[in-house]
Formats: C-alpha cells, structure tokens, sequence
C-alpha cells in the first residue's frame, strides 16, 4: 500500500516539475524533460542530429565534430542517435531526441518519404527541422547540402574535358538511393553527357542506365566491373574513360582494372576517401570530388543556433568568415530559395564541392581531409603530383 | 506371507557358488524432480536371460541406461564378474562387452549398415583413415549369420525394413563379442516371422554364455525366454522371481499392482482379467 | 565360447545382373546422380549465355574471372556443409570475412611495420600476415564453437551474434575507412596475370592429377576384389579414368589459353630481353592462385568428410544426434572442430578478398552467409542435417555465381541478378525435394 502511495506522490512531482519547465518550445510532458529545463537560463539550445548511417566514415570524422563543436562553442547542447541504415529506427530516433529536449533538428533522412511523419511531428512540437546533406520534401524545412547535381557536373566535366569523344561506363551507386538515381547522374547530363550520347560523339559500353551497385559495396563494384571489362574485350573495344558516382564503387573500378592488368582510363569518384586520393595521386583515378564536410557541419551548427533562437528559415544567414570562400554558397551568405523534384520550395543553403585531380590534391591535406605520407604512399617519384614534391 | 517368506521371490542366487556376470547393487537415479529408480538390486547371470518388466514409468529402461553408460547413477554400484566396475559412458560400457539394442535402435539413418555398426569403434587404416573395406566385410560376416539374405550393404540405413534395422542393430552388439547384452523392446516393431528370428537368436546367444537383460512389455515373450523376472514399479523392485515358481497372473499382479506374489489377495487377483 | 561373428564368409558374393537400358548403364559406373545433375546445371547456363551472347561469354579469361570471383564463397561453403549436416548454422561467416580481411590490412599497413618493426622489405611479411588471419580465424570459430557446443546456446543465436558484433568491430578497426596497400606478395593470392602458377606448372599439375586418379580407381578395385565386393566393370573404369584425366587436361588447357594482357607481356619481353613474335608474347596465365586455393581446400575437406572419423561422426550426428552419443562419440568436441574450420576458411577466402581490393573496406563480406548457404543447399545439403557434400557446395558457388556473373556480362543489373537468383535457390531445393521423395 504505502509502495503505491510513494509511487503516485513521484508521479505528480515529476508532472509538475516538467510541467514547470515548458518554457522551451518541445519540451515533451514526460519526466525526462526536466533535464533541459535545468540547462543554463536564456539561450537554451539543444540541437538534436538523427544520422542515418553513423557507420560511413565521412560522418564521425568531419560533419559530426564540426556541428558538435560549432553548437557547443556557441552555447548550445549536442545529442544524437544512429539509425544504422533503418527507416523505421529513424522514426523512433526522432522520437526520442525530441523528448530528451531538442529545440531543434538535424536529419539526414534514410528515406526521403519514410522521414516525414517524423517531420511533422517536430513542426507540430514547434521544433524547426534542417534537412542535412540529404533533401526532404517538406516547405518548411531548411536544406543544407552540398550540391549533389553540382558534384555530377564537376565529375562529368572534369571527365569529359579530358575524354571529349570515346567508350564510356557509367558506375552508379544502390538503386534506392536518389543521389544514384537521380541527382547525380543529372549533374552528369547537365555537364554535357546526354548531349554527347545523343550526337555519338560518345558511346556508352555498359547500357543507357549504367550499373548501379547494391549498397554502394565496393566488391561488388569490383564483380560488375570485372565483368564489364570482359564484355568489353570480348567485343574488341576500349574502355576510354569510366565515370563512378562515389568513392566506394571507384575503389572497386581500380580493384578491377588493376586485376585485369588493363590499365587506368580516367575515372571519377566524389567523397575524398584517402584510399582514393592516393589512388589520384598514384594516377589510378583522375577527379575525386571531394565535398569539405567540415564545412558542411560548421554551417549546419551555425544555423541550427540561429534558428533555436525563432529566425524563420528564409531570414537566416551564415556569419562572416565560418565558412572557406571557395565552398560557401555561390549565391552568398543568406538562404537562397531552392526548388524541390517535387515542386516545392524550401529554403537552402546549397556549398560547393571542390573537384580534386592531381594538381591541387593540397587541398585535401590542408583541410586535414589526409595526410601528406598517407597520400603519397606508394607514389613514384618520378610521376608524383605537387602535394607529394 | 510376506516378501521374505515366499522362497519363489528370492536375492539369493539360483545356483550357489556361481558369480553373476552383473550385478547392479542399490542403484539410485532422479532427476527432473523424478526419483526412477529407487534403491534397485538386480543381478544376471551367464547364458540367462533376465526379464525386466514393469508398466510405463517403472525405470525400466533408465536401470538399463546405467548400466549401458547411457546415464550414470546417482547412487549404488555396479560389479562384472564380481568386481566393481565405473561405467561413465557408453565407451565404458562397451570396453567391459556390455552391449545394448535400444528401442530406438540408435542407428544413424543417413549412413549404411557398415557405418552403422562401427559407430564411434571405426576401424582404421595404417594412415588413420576409415577402412570402409575391412568395415563393410566384418559387417558381411555377421550379418551373415544373422540375415542371409541382407545385401543391402552400401545404402543409407533409412531404406532398410524395420526388420533389417533390427538386425543390424543386434549385428553389432555380436560383432563386438558382448557378453552381456541389454535388449529394450526388441520385438516391438516387427512382424510375426521377423519376431521369431530374433527369439531364435536370443535363445542361441544364451547357449553361447552370453547374459541377457530382456525389456519388454510382451508377457508372453518374457515368458517364452526368461529364467527369471524382475519386476519395477514406479522405481522400485517389486522382486525377482524364477519363472518356473511363478505363475504369469501372478507376474501382472506384480507388475500392474505392485505387490509380489505372496501379498496379493485372491479377490485383488480377480480383478487382474476384468 | 564360440564368437558368432568369426563364421567363414559367405562364398560366391555375386555382382549384380549388367543392365543394357541406359539408365543401367549409367548406375554401373556409381557416379553419383546428384553431383552429375549440377554438372550438367552448370554446363547449360553456362551454353545458354554463349548463345546469348553470340559465342563471347565462354571464353578462357571470362571464364577465369568467374571462377576468381566464386573462389572465396566456394571454399567457405566447402566448411558450411558439415555445419548445416551437423544441424546447426554459421550465419556469423560474412562478419568474420570482413573483420580479417580488414585486420590483414591493417597488419601489412600498419601493425607489422609501425608496431613489429617488420618493413615492406621484411621476408615473408605477407607469410606471416596469412598466418595470424588463420589464426584469429581459428579462434573467432573456437568461441562460437564452445558457445554452441559446450554451453548450449542455438547456433542460430550465437552466430547471428558474431554477424551483429563482429561487424560493429570491424568499423572500430579502421573507424569506418577502407585500408589499402597490401603487400605485392600478398596480392598475387587474389589471382590475375601475375597471381597465377603459369602455363608449364598448370600442365605438369593436369597430368601428375591423372596419376591419383587412376591410383584411385585401380587401388579401388583392388580392395574390392580382396573382400569379393561387387565392382564395376571394366569398361565403366576405363570410361571414368578416361573422362577424369581427359577433364583435368581440358581444363588446363582452357586455363592455358587465358593469356597475359598485351600490355603486361610485352612489358615482359623487354625486361626479359625476348623479341616478341608478331602478334605480341603470347604467356599462358594458367591456374589463379585462389583457385589453386579452392582445389586444395577442397580436396582437403572432401577427404576429410569421406575419409576420417571426424567426418563420419559429423554425418553420423546429423544423421541422429542421439545415436552418436550413446555410440560414444565425442559429439561436442566434433562440433567445436565443425566451426573452427569455418574459421579457418573464412581467413582464406577473406585473404583473396583482400588481396583482389588490395585492402580492405567496412563492406568486404558482406552477405557472404547468405551466398555461402545458398551455394550449399544448392549443392544438395539439407537443413534437415545428415546430409550433404562438399563437391556440391563447390558446384552450387560456381552455379550461382555463374548467374551473376553471366547477367552482369549481359548487362543486366543488380535486382535482375537476385531475382533469378532467388527463383534458382528455390526451383534447385524443389527439385531435390521431389526427387528424395521419389527415390524413398
């Protein structure tokens, strides 16, 4: 009896202490709420990120420490939780951020459609969401990314300058995943693919489509390949120039053509991985590009604190000298309006990625993105690019 | 009269001055919560055979499990040929020529009557591999003796009638000289001819020396074969009786109400064919 | 007292009746139906993509590539058998792939020369590399083993959580990177031009292949004759010698006719000094060394399942569990054994994953299980358990990786490739089934 009775005294103790610290907007009714409201007075900000696949490198080691470490020093709180490649675990993450207190959210949705009953129900707590690297079709979202289509271009057109007229493979990524499907092959075509195919100025050895690769495995990248490289013997023609969508699927094309002893036609790849930037400096892959995430992550954490602080997504800007010129928004430093697939705007801050070939692979060192010895590991002196001299 | 008194129930040995070839000496064993088989004293003798009968759940078949190093007992001992002897398991029980045909016959259905007869006694060559020649002749031998006709050599036990898996499982108990030998329900599953081969051989194996612990719930069969009976129930032994001291009524008293001959009322014994 | 078994012999053991229909030719020679059907199998999708393909897929080096690329799972699946006859299941494999593939990157990267001391130019790095992956192997099976074995818990459990665990280490190894840069040594293990035993050493090994194979077929029926078996006649050993050395032959020979990329063999020639006959050197590649591995590995593991007790008390318990035991096999320690043994093939194939990458990604392995069990239970292994053989687990690898590879070669992509490969699992199983069904 006297058990029940302490029990049901905690219970309305705890009720009253959260209901005593909703001022923050979001803050759930259950008890764990009370964490936030202990948190320093005014400026309380706690930026929830749901990642979608922690797993990847690039996260952990540029975007992840850049919004901490943006948000912290900014006076802000950092959570996050993983989805580890799961829809349905990336609705209860949102679920979960939000009543451990976010003010606001980070999501890099697994499933642009999956994502959206989370969506409203951070609109419907009041908690402004950012759409992080990856785009959400929901007008009141803010979307940061890079330029996906904008990468496809710069991998296209560092391709096609150097291969102007030949035998092209196209080397796509998981089927499901719209940057395969759709963003960057567009990129591709507006660089000027399309137009070529069309006039037969180049001739597409592996179908209209490409290959895509499940999951983006880089085994698999190198299976496919290795079979497209026989086809292509078979038939008595030469691989000209190969254009790979990521990283992961490249490292599997030179696995390929390494095995095959056939020699390295230009390739493209984006992420900057180091194995691949030693592979460019080693003349294995000849444009990496690479999308300084560290940038990326600066300018989500800016954002998100200006937001938590009421600024509606279209009236926000990025401060002076956060971001590197070379990577900051073409359009400048205010949100620009960005029309969706779907035929909606939302407001966006799109950076730009910086194509790497041999001649400034330093950039990627400079921006700790590799090592000097990691890069140039296995380099001959002779042919060395300028950041291994 | 009581247990003592009646000189058919008896723990003294039939012939003075002979060692039973077994004897297992208080054997206890429990488990689950069960207690099997309570305090049992039960022995054989050479070219005997011994039936053990009892209803479902009398332990029966766990005594015989101890003594074919199946499941060790929790208590009690057990001597071959006056000494006592540890059977932990079955290689024990195997290495003192204690060979058991369970009720399931324990064969392997996957593997042929060879493979079968040799399981876990492979023989091998001179570079430790399975001298499946030697093994399928020595099988040839025995099963020779004991089904003529089997040519069934090379196949998966499984397309074998339940006659052939029988004598293969008794093949080998032969081929590895038992000589005490542990037969659960051996007639269970066969046919009228096929149940009269297996009589023939038991009644040859006991001319031979060769001691035989019978399982089975056929009273006509323990009848048929026994010297003497041991009767369970419900973990208990009820007695041991000479078969040609006793009647088979007052056997199924022994067996259905537990109570050895000398306790049983007329007008309980009525009741036994109602 | 007589022992019933030292009777004499039974005089006069007759050979069965000599059948003329083709069928009763066919069972005279004792090959066995099952393996025969998947030879066949593969024989047929294997013409059906040359026709489709106007004559281009069968080609020596095609041919080479699909054999490279099943050679990892094959030499698994080899191991899976006994598992699955033994009524249990590994499905920790794609894991335990991935996380040594990755640790032999990072010895030959990392470890062995910043740690050990042990630079590029140290003798036998890449020997000693091998050895500790099959160690770490033979370990990771150990624990899983024990676990299953000895404590009890289903082996569908605890691989499940070797899948789950061991796939969350391998991204604390490397923090989720790819490693590369392996050893050149090391990477000839993963096939090509330069990681194959060239042409004269393939030939010298087809015709010494020839010598087992008649030893085996004489020496058999020698032993048969000694105890007065049944054997085969004559003509049916002639045809089998025949047909086996002919096929050791033929298969070096096409081996022999995948030949160094011009590129590389003119390279060679004028390092070497040789003047190229027109049309460029022509070097036969010959044998790759995963399959040299896959060969070895297989022969090992057939002998040792045919040939050993430990391999007839892995059937015997797959066959009844009970009946093993109360023959006194030792049935935990076998089981132990079963998956130390997929350890120890895993690090194999892992090494010519990892040498194929010249490193290592967080992917490598990556469905392995799946494509290990399939290749198994397409090769005629049941998950009722007792029954099963490694020479068809290795066809079943090399029929579904055919598939793959063969619409891949014809272009046709990713979703394509599972959908036929899911109807073949299920329409190969069907048939075994039916075909049990009729034959009890």
């Amino acid at each position: 009896m006297s058990i029940r009775k302490l029990a049901v005294v905690t219970a309305v103790a705890a009720v009253m202490l959260a209901a005593c610290s909703s001022a923050s907007p979001g803050a759930s009714a259950s008890g764990s709420a009370a964490g936030s409201a202990a948190s320093s007075a005014a400026v309380a900000c706690t930026v929830g990120v749901s990642w979608n696949n922690y797993q990847q490198p690039r996260w952990a080691a540029h975007d992840q420490p850049n919004i901490k470490k943006t948000v912290e020093d900014g006076g802000g709180t950092y959570i996050d939780a993983d989805a580890n490649l799961s829809d349905e675990q990336q609705l209860t993450d949102v679920d979960t951020l939000i009543s451990k207190g976010a003010n606001v959210l980070i999501l890099l949705a697994q499933n642009q459609n999956s994502i959206l009953p989370a969506v409203q129900k951070a609109k419907d707590a009041g908690i402004p969401v950012i759409a992080y690297d990856r785009l959400i079709e929901d007008a009141d979202t803010l979307y940061i990314t890079f330029n996906n289509v904008g990468v496809g271009e710069a991998e296209a057109k560092a391709i096609l300058e150097k291969v102007p007229t030949g035998n092209y493979v196209l080397i796509k990524g998981d089927p499901g995943d719209p940057n395969a499907a759709t963003f960057l092959p567009q990129g591709w075509d507006n660089a000027g693919l399309a137009d070529k195919v069309a006039s037969g100025d180049i001739t597409l050895l592996n179908g209209p489509d490409g290959t895509f690769t499940d999951a983006w495995a880089t085994s698999t990248a190198q299976d496919n390949m290795e079979a497209i490289i026989d086809k292509a013997v078979a038939d008595g023609t030469d691989i000209e120039a190969i254009l790979a969508e990521n990283d992961s699927t490249a490292l599997g094309v030179v696995a390929a053509l390494t095995a095959k002893n056939y020699g390295y036609p230009p390739l493209s790849g984006q992420d900057g991985d180091p194995a691949n930037l030693n592979n460019v400096a080693q003349g294995k892959q000849y444009v990496d590009v690479f999308k300084n995430a560290n940038e990326l992550g600066k300018a989500a954490g800016a954002l998100a604190l200006e937001l938590c602080q009421g600024t509606a997504p279209a009236d926000l800007t990025l401060p002076d000298g956060l971001i590197d010129a070379s990577v900051a928004p073409t359009a400048g430093l205010s949100a620009q309006d960005f029309e969706t697939p779907g035929k909606l705007t939302v407001s966006s801050f799109i950076l730009q990625p910086t194509p790497l070939t041999a001649e400034n692979l330093q950039v990627a060192v400079d921006a700790g993105q590799i090592t000097k010895e990691d890069l140039c590991k296995g380099v001959d002196a002779a042919t060395a690019p300028d950041a291994c001299k | 009269m009581s247990l003592q008194q009646n000189p058919a129930v008896t723990d003294h040995p039939p012939v003075a001055g002979r060692t039973p070839l077994v004897e297992m000496r208080n054997i206890n064993v429990a488990f689950g919560g069960v207690h099997a088989v309570r305090d049992v004293t039960i022995d054989l003798y050479a070219g005997e055979v011994v039936g053990l009968v009892g209803g479902n759940g009398a332990g029966k078949s766990t005594l015989m499990r101890v003594l074919s190093g199946a499941r060790p007992a929790d208590s009690g001992e057990i001597l071959v040929d006056g000494t006592k002897v540890t059977i932990a398991n079955p290689r024990d029980a195997k290495a003192i020529k204690i060979e058991t045909i369970y009720q399931t016959l324990a064969l392997a259905d996957n593997i042929d009557a060879p493979a079968n007869l040799f399981l876990g006694r492979e023989l091998v060559t001179g570079l430790g591999t399975l001298d499946d020649s030697a093994m399928e002749d020595a099988t040839r031998k025995v099963m020779g003796r004991l089904n003529p006709n089997f040519s069934r050599f090379k196949q998966p036990v499984r397309s074998l009638s339940g006659g052939q898996r029988q004598a293969v499982a008794i093949a080998r108990a032969v081929h590895f000289n038992a000589r005490i030998l542990i037969m659960d329900e051996p007639t269970a599953a066969l046919g009228p001819a096929e149940t009269e081969q297996v009589r023939e051989l038991i009644r040859q194996l006991k001319r031979e020396g060769i001691g035989i612990f019978l399982i089975s719930h056929d009273i006509h069969d323990v009848y048929d074969l026994s010297e003497r009976i041991s009767v369970m129930y419900h973990g208990q032994l009820v007695g041991t009786v000479n078969k040609s001291e006793v009647t088979s009524d007052e056997v199924l008293a022994m067996i259905i109400m537990g109570k050895a001959p000398g306790d049983v009322t007329e007008r309980e014994m009525a009741t036994l064919h109602q | 007292m007589t022992n019933v078994a030292e009777a004499a012999p039974v005089p006069g053991r007759n050979q069965p009746r000599a059948r003329t229909s083709l069928r009763g030719l066919f069972a005279q020679t004792e090959i066995d139906y099952r393996l025969f059907g998947m030879l066949v199998a593969l024989a047929v999708i294997l013409l059906t993509f040359n026709i489709l393909s106007g004559g281009k897929f069968f080609q020596p080096t095609n041919m080479v590539t699909l054999a490279v690329q099943a050679s990892g799972v094959a030499i698994i699946a080899t191991g899976m058998v006994l598992v699955i006859v033994s009524r249990n299941i590994d499905l920790s494999v794609g894991s335990v792939v991935g996380v040594i593939a990755m640790t032999y990157a990072l010895l030959m990267t990392d470890l062995l020369p910043n740690v050990l001391g042990m630079g590029p130019d140290f003798p036998f790095r890449w020997v000693i590399a091998l050895a500790l992956g099959l160690g770490l192997g033979a370990a990771i099976g150990a624990l899983q083993g024990f676990i299953i074995a000895y404590v009890g818990v289903p082996a569908f459990i605890v691989t499940l959580g070797g899948l789950l665990s061991i796939r969350g280490v391998v991204w604390y190894l490397s923090s989720g990177a790819a490693v590369s840069g392996l050893d050149k040594n090391f990477q000839l293990i993963g096939g090509g031009a330069l990681g194959s035993i060239g042409g004269t050493l393939t030939w010298i090994l087809a015709v010494v292949a020839c010598f087992p194979i008649i030893a085996l077929l004489i020496q058999g029926r020698r032993r048969r004759r000694r105890y007065g078996f049944p054997v085969r006649p004559v003509w049916a050993e002639t045809l089998l010698g025949i047909v086996g050395c002919a096929a050791a032959i033929g298969v070096a020979a096409f081996a022999n006719a995948n030949l160094w990329p011009k590129g590389l063999a003119a390279k060679y020639a004028t390092e070497h000094g040789i003047t190229a006959p027109p049309g460029g050197l022509q070097i036969s590649t010959g044998f790759p060394y995963p399959i040299m591995l896959l060969i070895g590995v297989t022969l090992i593991m057939t002998w040792m399942a045919t040939r050993r007790r430990f391999g007839r008390y892995v059937f015997a318990y797959g066959g009844n569990p009970d009946a093993a035991e109360l023959g006194g096999i030792n049935t935990r320690w076998t089981i132990l054994k079963t998956y130390v043994l997929m350890g120890v093939l895993c690090a194999i194939a892992a090494a010519i994953s990892a040498a194929r990458l010249n490193g290592a990604t967080l992917d490598v392995g990556t469905g392995y299980e799946l494509y290990v069990i399939t290749a198994a239970v397409v090769g005629g292994t049941s998950f009722a358990g007792g029954i099963g053989t490694i020479p068809g687990a290795v066809l079943g690898a090399f029929v579904m990786q055919s598939l793959a590879y063969g619409l891949s070669f014809m272009g046709v992509n990713s979703p394509g490739q599972n959908v036929v490969a899911g109807i073949v699992l299920i329409v190969a199983v069907g048939l075994d089934t039916l075909n049990r069904r009729r034959g009890s």
